[in-house]
């Protein structure tokens, strides 16, 4: 950078490339992306237990297919609140990174996307389970479209989606990658597994023990990338 | 060299980009820390001076011709014990940002268009 003013024969390209390169920095040094991933692993890997012991798993009612007839309770207390924390203390974290780096922060698209998602996943858990307790089951397999669907409005796919969104305003490419494998892994229907000794439950508990570690493993990516960086 | 930018020349067309070119703004410095200040939203003197890679009276030489322009603002204040000036884009600030950017990206369109036609 010098002090004087650009010549009228200064290359207009090097000006624009400079001011793109300016905004790419103020942008990769206000990211959090390693800590929000965390956040969401640590809310997806806590979920496991608390699925376990909430299961509302009837077998005495016979499906098409034999198998039990399942509730998952925890998303009526425990996915909207734990989602809306994680949220907010990424936000809280951004904020305080940025402030330490000289940077002031727009967290409130963040937020806001991040608590409409989280409340729209829950409308649609309630919306869904009104339906389905007066109609009847479907039978088994059940169409891939809607196994498509329900992963998407459900915990996982929300903060997949929420992932999405964050790259989108982060202009962040490595995130989007990342978000779009990540939905991949969630969203994917695979042939049931089912573990010995926990019967219908690795069904259930499996999935989100992938998803928690996929979050995980992106976490300790980004910050040993972030580490690099810097 | 410094430009006289917007100065009558007969070799520049009026409709030319380079006679709306504003000299306050068409300068790396100024231009680096308006996108900063863009892109932040508020910006820290210090960290102004860190990516522009200048000494604190320089920099504050070209905030000053900004804040003189109503294209920032400038707040101190302190953050614990130490002292931080924070720098904010105003609303003019940001549509100059815009219009430069804009003529910038005119000037390369006319210049590749040129070098074209000188092509074939």
């Amino acid at each position: 950078m010098t002090t004087n003013s650009v010549s009228a024969g200064g290359d207009p390209r090097r000006l624009l490339a400079d001011v793109r390169a300016l905004a790419r920095r103020v942008r990769v040094d206000r990211r959090v992306t390693w800590v929000a991933l965390l956040a969401l692993a640590v809310v997806t890997l806590a979920a496991i237990p608390i699925d376990w012991y909430s299961l509302d798993a009837d077998c005495g009612r016979v499906l098409a297919d034999g198998g039990c007839h399942i509730r998952r309770l925890d998303r009526a207390f425990y996915w909207l609140p734990a989602l809306l924390v994680a949220y907010s203390a990424i936000a809280a974290y951004a904020v305080r990174v940025a402030r330490a780096r000289g940077l002031g922060v727009r967290v409130l698209p963040y937020v806001l996307t991040g608590v409409a998602l989280a409340v729209l996943s829950a409308a649609a858990w309630l919306l869904a389970s009104l339906y389905w307790g007066s109609h009847p089951v479907p039978a088994h397999p059940l169409p891939s479209w809607m196994l498509v669907l329900d992963g998407l409005i459900g915990p996982a796919g929300t903060i997949g989606v929420a992932l999405l969104v964050l790259a989108w305003l982060e202009r962040n490419a490595a995130l989007l990658v990342f978000t779009l494998g990540y939905l991949a892994v969630v969203l994917v229907p695979v042939d049931s597994v089912r573990l010995p000794p926990f019967g219908y439950l690795s069904d259930l508990l499996l999935p989100q023990v992938i998803n928690g570690a996929v979050l995980l493993l992106g976490a300790a990516g980004f910050a040993v990338a972030r580490r690099r960086h810097r | 060299m410094t430009a006289e930018v917007g100065s009558p020349d007969p070799q520049v067309s009026p409709d030319h980009p380079v006679t709306g070119l504003d000299d306050v703004v068409h300068q790396r410095v100024r231009l680096g820390i308006l996108t900063i200040a863009h892109e932040a939203r508020r910006v820290e003197f210090g960290y102004l001076r860190t990516q522009l890679q200048l000494t604190a009276g320089n920099l504050s030489q070209h905030v000053g011709v900004l804040e003189a322009a109503g294209l920032v603002e400038v707040e101190k204040g302190y953050a614990g014990r130490r002292g931080r000036t924070w720098i904010t884009l105003t609303a003019a600030g940001g549509t100059a940002l815009a219009e430069e950017i804009g003529r910038l990206k005119l000037l390369i369109a006319r210049v590749e268009t040129t070098g074209t036609r000188e092509d074939r």
